[in-house]
This record gives structure tokens, sequence and C-alpha cells, in this order.
């Protein structure tokens, strides 16, 4: 597949978060927003045909339900 | 869609035959695969039937279509792979990089390939109780392998993860080096693999 390069201006915070999730996942920055983009892409999908996104604790019987924009 | 030049084995003779294996492939090509396969799965199913065959015993992917899994490939976390031969698709998958991390100790919670569906032309299946030999080999050890590359292209390291079917469970852990780790509740009880 060929690739498009771009130029991504992020805060010193957001940098430090890609950074940070780099690490803890293994990847290169641009592998943690390839994977962000398509799990976006994938939330959106599914919210827009009417599903629900929720995050569970089983723990303490939580649910709470994430708008996405 | 991008190709590379392969070999895959005729079964009847030991011979190889140039195939290509496909990357990339696009709802149309799944399309295709069904209409290219429909009448042998229905064959078989009949031969199954008229044979007496017990349930238990038939390809447990028989029942699957994939141009219903068409849709899917809208999505930028699932990709298709595939082999054909003349123009006859051979054996097809799909592959989701976002929705399964690794469950495995050493690599918890890092990203790997989920191979979510695989499967060989329904002539390549080898079904001795209706006397049915597989016309071509190598399709499904060549697919897995692709995708342990995709695993790396995307710089997961070659972990690849899947649920297997009960019939595939001896191939992914001795042709693949795949470990299982337990059966999953939330996959009618699968038994998952992965790949480190």
């Amino acid at each position: 597949m060929s690739k498009k390069t771009m130029t991504l201006n992020l805060t010193d915070d957001e940098m430090a978060a890609l950074e940070d999730l780099a690490k803890r996942k293994d990847l290169s920055k641009t592998g943690v927003l390839r994977q962000a983009l398509r799990l976006y892409q994938l939330v959106d999908t599914r919210t827009r045909s009417g599903e629900k996104l929720i995050f569970e604790d089983e723990k303490q019987d939580k649910k709470s339900e994430i708008v996405v924009l | 869609m991008t190709s590379e030049r392969i070999n895959i084995v005729r079964r009847s003779d030991g011979t190889t035959v140039d195939a290509e294996l496909l990357s990339n492939l696009d709802a149309n090509d799944l399309l295709l695969v069904e209409r290219q396969w429909e009448a042998s799965r229905h064959a078989v199913h009949q031969k199954l039937l008229a044979s007496g065959v017990a349930k238990k015993e038939w390809p447990q992917s028989l029942h699957w279509n994939w141009s219903l899994k068409s849709g899917q490939l809208k999505q930028l976390a699932i990709r298709g792979f595939g082999i054909t031969t003349e123009g006859i698709w051979q054996a097809v998958c799909l592959t989701d990089c976002v929705s399964y991390t690794c469950k495995a100790l050493g690599n918890l919670g890092k990203p790997l390939v989920y191979l979510d569906y695989i499967e060989v032309a329904p002539w390549n299946w080898t079904i001795s109780k209706i006397g049915q030999t597989a016309r071509f080999g190598a399709c499904g050890p060549i697919l897995f392998d692709r995708i342990v590359q995709l695993s790396r292209e995307e710089g997961f390291k070659g972990r690849v993860g899947l649920h297997a079917l009960p019939q595939a469970e001896q191939f992914y852990r001795e042709k693949c080096g795949m470990t299982p780790l337990g059966k999953d509740a939330s996959k009618q009880g699968l038994m998952y693999f992965e790949k480190p």
C-alpha cells in the first residue's frame, strides 16, 4: 500500500501521552496513531449504526456509556 | 490490492502449481469468492447428507458465507488476504488489527493481528468419509505465514491471535507453533491460541 506523509503538531502533554502509549504498547508513535485511527473509525461506524460503546467494571458492578464525538 | 507469486501443491501428483498471494482484498473479491465456492460447498453438503456422515464430522466452516463478511473490509482495521490460481480463489482470510490484544502474560495488552476467519476452498477440503481429497495443498500455511508477516509490518513483532475451530486446533498447535491459552466462553467455547 502506498503511504503519504503529514506533519503533526502536538502539545508537550499530547506528545508525552503518545510516547507513553508507544512505550507501553511496544509500538512506534506512528503505529499508535495508526491504531488510534482504526479504532476511532470502528467505534464511529458502530455507534452511527445504533450500537453503544460501554465500559464495564465487573468488580464494582458499574457500567458507563462512552459518547463518541 | 497487491500480489506476489507463490507455489501451491497439487495433491494428486505432488507437483507445484503457480499461484498468487493477494493482499488487501476488497468487498468485490469476497463476493467473487462466494460465487466460486457456493456450488462446491453445496455439493459437499449434499454428499455428506447422502452418505449419512454425522454432523459433528462435517467441515466446521461448511455454513460460512464470504459475501456476508465482505462489508467488514470497509474498516481500516480489517484486512483480507487470499490465494488464487488461474483466476480461481483457493483460500482466503480476514484479519482484525484493533479488536483484540495479547492475553499471554509476557505480552499482556500488546497489539496483535487477530485472524478472524480463514478457509480454503471446498474442493481443498479432505473429507475421507465421502472420499474427497484436497485438490491443492499448502494454502493454509502460506496464508498463516502472510499474517505473521503482516504482524511484523504493523510493528506487532509477529504476534498473532485466533479462536480455533476444534478441527483446526492441531494445525495451529503443530504446524503454526501457536500456544493454546484456554477455551473462551465468549466465543462459543472455542480454544484461544496465540503466537508470541
